[in-house]
C-alpha cells in the first residue's frame, strides 16, 4: 500500500482531469480556429457575431470576434432531436460514437507534458504521499510511444461501427474506405516512428525529449520521416485531404449521415481529438517536445513545479501550433481520390518510409548519428526517391477510357470535332467544308 | 468531315516534370498562396471580400463597387395617406387586378367620406407571394400604393408577413420622409 501512494500517482491523475477537460474544451475553440483560419484564407471574415450571451437579450453582452459561436453551436448540438433511424443496429448505433471518441482521448496520457518535477514527500488528508522525481504525465509506462500506436489503430472501430450500424449503402462505404485508409496508413505511421526511435534509442517519451534536447530537434534530423509521420497523421485522424469516409460529394456525409444531435458531434469531437493527439506526438516525436532552446526554464534539467508548468504551455502552444498548420493543409489542397489515397499510401509513402528506417539503421550502425550527417543522409535518399520515381510503374487502370464519340478520349482510329458544339456558336463560325443542317 | 486546324483545341495538360509529380514542392508553393490571403485579409485587410451587412449597407456604397441604386430600388409596399392622413386608396380594384401574383386582397366598403365613393374596409398584400414587379403602382389611379426602398422585412411566421392596411400605413408614415410621395 505504501508503495501504491506516491507523488507520481496523484501527478497522474490530476494531469488526466485537466488534459482531458483541456482537450474537449479545445475541440470547440479549434472549431472555432478552424472556421476562422478558413475565412480568411477565403477572403471571408468568419463567425464574429455570437458572444457569450448567444444573442439572448436578458443576458448581459459579453464576448467578441465571436467566440460565443462554439459554445452556440454545442447548446444547439445537446437540445436537437437525437433521431435513430429505423432498422439500424441500434447497440452498435449507440456504441459507435463512444467507440470513436476513447481511444482519441486515451492517446494523450503518454504525452510527456511538463517533464520531470522533482516532487518533496507530501501529506494530503493524512495519507503520506512519497516524493522523488515525476513525470508530469498522465500515465508513466515505460512503453511510452509505442502505446500510440497500439490506440491509434483503435479509433477505426468508431468510424467503421458508425457506417455498419447506420443501415445505409454510403454510410457503409465511407466505413470501408476508412478502414482500408486506416489500415495502409498505419504501417508508415509505425515505420516513420521507428526511424525516430532508432536514433533515439528509446521508447519513453521523456528520453526522446531529453535526447532531442542534446542532438537538436528530429524535424531537422529526420525531416522526411517527420513528413511521413504528418501525413499519416492526417490520414489516421479521418482529416482532409484524407476524408474519404465522409466526403460529401460522394457519401452523402459518409458514415455519419444518419447521426444527428449529440451523437453526431461526438464524431467531428473525436476527429479535432485526434488532429490534438497527433499532433501532440509530432510534438514529442519531431519538434522537441517542451524544449524551446533559448528559454531558461524549459530545459530537462529544471525539475521544479514552475518548470513543469512553464514546460507544459511549451507543449501545449507547439501542438496548438501543429493543429493550425493541420487546418492550413485542410483548406489549401483537395482531397484526394480513393484510389488516389491507397496509390499515394502503398506505392510511395510507405516505401520511402521503409527506406528512411533502412538508412537511419545504417547511419546508427556507422555511430553518425549527429545533426550533419543526418540531414546528409535525408539530402541523399530525397535525391534517390526524385531520381527514381520517373522508373517506377504508371498507374493506368483508371486513366481516361477511350469512347466513341467521345470528344476528349476518343478511339484510337475515330477523327471528332473539338470546335465549338453548339449550332449557335457553329453557325457563328461555319466550319469549312461542313454542310450546315438545319 | 474534315478539321481545320483552328478549330483544333489540346485539352491534355502538359506532363509535370519531376518536381511537379513529387507533389510536395507543390503542395508548398499552395500554403504561401492560401497564406497570403490568410495575411492580406486578417482581421478585414484590404482582400477581404465581406461586407457586414446590417451596419454596412449596399445602398450607401456606390454602384461601381457593388452597391444598389436605391432611388429606383423596389422593395417593400406602403399605402399612401393624403393630407387629412386619410387612406388616399379608392379600392377601384385595379391593384388586384393587374397583379401577376393574385398576392393584394381589398374588400371595400362605402366611404364615410364625401369626396369619393369607396374606400378599403380591409387592404391586405402577401408579401411572400409578392414578387415586386411594381404593376401595382402603376396601375393605381390614384397613386395611393407604392414600393418603398426598404428590402430587409422579416417575419417569423407566414401569417405575419401578411401586411394588412394598419401596417401599410405605417410604413407610409415611417418612409415619407426618405422617399416623398
Amino acid at each position: 500500500m505504501e508503495g501504491l501512494l506516491t507523488v507520481q500517482l496523484l501527478v497522474n491523475a490530476v494531469v488526466c482531469v485537466v488534459v482531458i477537460h483541456v482537450i474537449l474544451a479545445h475541440a470547440g475553440l479549434f472549431i472555432y480556429f478552424e472556421r476562422k483560419i478558413s475565412a480568411y484564407m477565403q477572403d471571408r471574415i468568419g463567425p464574429n457575431r455570437t458572444g457569450f450571451n448567444l444573442g439572448q437579450e436578458f443576458l448581459p453582452r459579453f464576448g467578441f470576434w465571436g467566440l460565443g459561436q462554439s459554445l452556440a453551436d454545442g447548446i444547439k448540438f445537446f437540445v436537437k432531436e437525437d433521431f435513430t433511424p429505423a432498422n439500424v443496429d441500434k447497440a452498435l448505433f449507440s456504441l459507435a460514437p463512444l467507440v470513436g471518441v476513447v481511444p482519441a482521448l486515451i492517446g494523450f496520457i503518454v504525452i510527456p507534458w511538463g517533464g520531470v518535477w522533482d516532487a518533496p514527500d507530501m501529506t494530503i488528508l493524512g495519507l503520506t504521499f512519497t516524493g522523488g522525481p515525476v513525470v508530469v504525465a498522465g500515465a508513466n509506462i515505460n512503453i511510452g510511444v509505442v502505446f500510440l500506436l497500439a490506440v491509434a489503430s483503435l479509433g477505426v472501430y468508431g468510424v467503421t461501427l458508425g457506417g455498419w450500424a447506420s443501415n445505409n449503402k454510403y454510410s457503409f462505404l465511407g466505413g470501408l474506405r476508412c478502414t482500408a485508409q486506416m489500415i495502409s496508413y498505419e504501417i508508415p505511421l509505425g515505420l516513420a516512428l521507428l526511424a525516430v526511435l532508432l536514433l533515439a534509442g528509446t521508447v519513453i517519451p521523456d528520453e526522446i525529449v531529453r535526447h532531442q534536447t542534446e542532438h537538436g530537434w528530429m524535424l531537422l534530423s529526420q525531416p522526411i520521416a517527420a513528413a511521413i509521420f504528418f501525413i499519416c497523421g492526417l490520414a489516421e485522424a479521418n482529416r482532409a485531404p484524407f476524408d474519404n469516409a465522409e466526403c460529401e460529394q460522394e457519401l452523402v456525409g459518409g458514415f455519419h449521415t444518419e447521426y444527428s444531435s449529440m451523437r453526431y458531434a461526438l464524431f467531428p469531437l473525436a476527429e479535432y481529438a485526434h488532429m490534438t493527439t497527433a499532433a501532440a506526438f509530432f510534438t514529442l516525436l519531431f519538434l522537441g517536445g517542451y524544449h524551446l532552446p533559448f528559454l531558461p526554464g524549459a530545459q530537462p534539467e529544471h525539475t521544479v513545479l514552475a518548470a513543469a508548468f512553464l514546460k507544459f504551455v511549451v507543449f501545449f502552444s507547439k501542438t496548438v501550433l501543429v493543429v493550425c498548420f493541420m487546418m492550413v493543409v485542410r483548406w489549401t489542397i483537395p482531397r484526394l481520390r480513393f484510389d488516389q489515397v491507397m496509390m499515394v499510401g502503398w506505392q510511395s509513402v510507405i516505401p520511402i518510409s521503409l527506406l528512411a528506417v533502412v538508412v537511419t539503421s545504417v547511419m546508427v550502425y556507422m555511430g553518425q548519428t549527429d545533426l550533419v550527417s543526418m540531414l546528409i543522409a535525408n539530402g541523399v535518399m530525397a535525391a534517390g526517391i526524385l531520381a527514381v520515381m520517373p522508373l517506377m510503374p504508371r498507374y493506368t487502370a483508371n486513366r481516361r477510357i477511350r469512347l466513341y464519340g467521345s470528344r476528349f478520349s476518343p478511339m484510337p482510329d475515330e477523327v471528332v470535332f473539338t470546335g465549338p458544339v453548339s449550332r449557335l456558336a457553329r453557325e457563328d463560325r461555319p466550319v469549312e467544308g461542313s454542310v450546315a443542317t438545319h | 468531315m474534315a478539321i481545320p486546324a483552328n478549330q483544333i483545341t489540346n485539352v491534355n495538360p502538359s506532363p509535370l516534370n519531376r518536381l511537379e509529380s513529387a507533389y510536395l514542392p507543390e503542395i508548398f508553393k499552395g500554403f504561401g498562396t492560401t497564406m497570403r490571403h490568410f495575411f492580406t485579409s486578417f482581421g478585414q485587410g484590404p482582400t477581404s471580400r465581406t461586407m457586414q451587412y446590417p451596419e454596412e449597407r449596399r445602398e450607401n456604397l456606390p454602384v461601381e463597387e457593388g452597391g444598389i441604386n436605391a432611388s429606383n430600388f423596389r422593395g417593400v409596399h406602403r399605402l399612401n395617406r393624403d393630407e387629412d392622413g386619410r387612406v388616399r386608396c379608392v379600392a377601384c380594384m385595379m391593384c388586384p387586378t393587374i397583379c401577376p401574383a393574385r398576392c393584394i386582397h381589398i374588400e371595400a366598403a362605402e366611404a364615410p367620406w364625401d369626396d369619393r365613393e369607396k374606400y378599403p374596409k380591409k387592404f391586405e398584400i402577401d408579401e411572400l407571394r409578392c414578387i415586386f414587379c411594381g404593376m401595382c403602382e402603376e396601375a393605381c389611379p390614384v397613386d395611393a400604393i407604392e414600393l418603398t426602398t426598404e428590402y430587409d422585412i422579416v417575419g417569423l411566421s407566414r401569417q405575419e408577413m401578411v401586411f394588412d392596411k394598419e401596417k401599410l400605413l405605417h410604413i407610409h408614415d415611417l418612409t415619407i420622409g426618405k422617399k416623398p410621395m
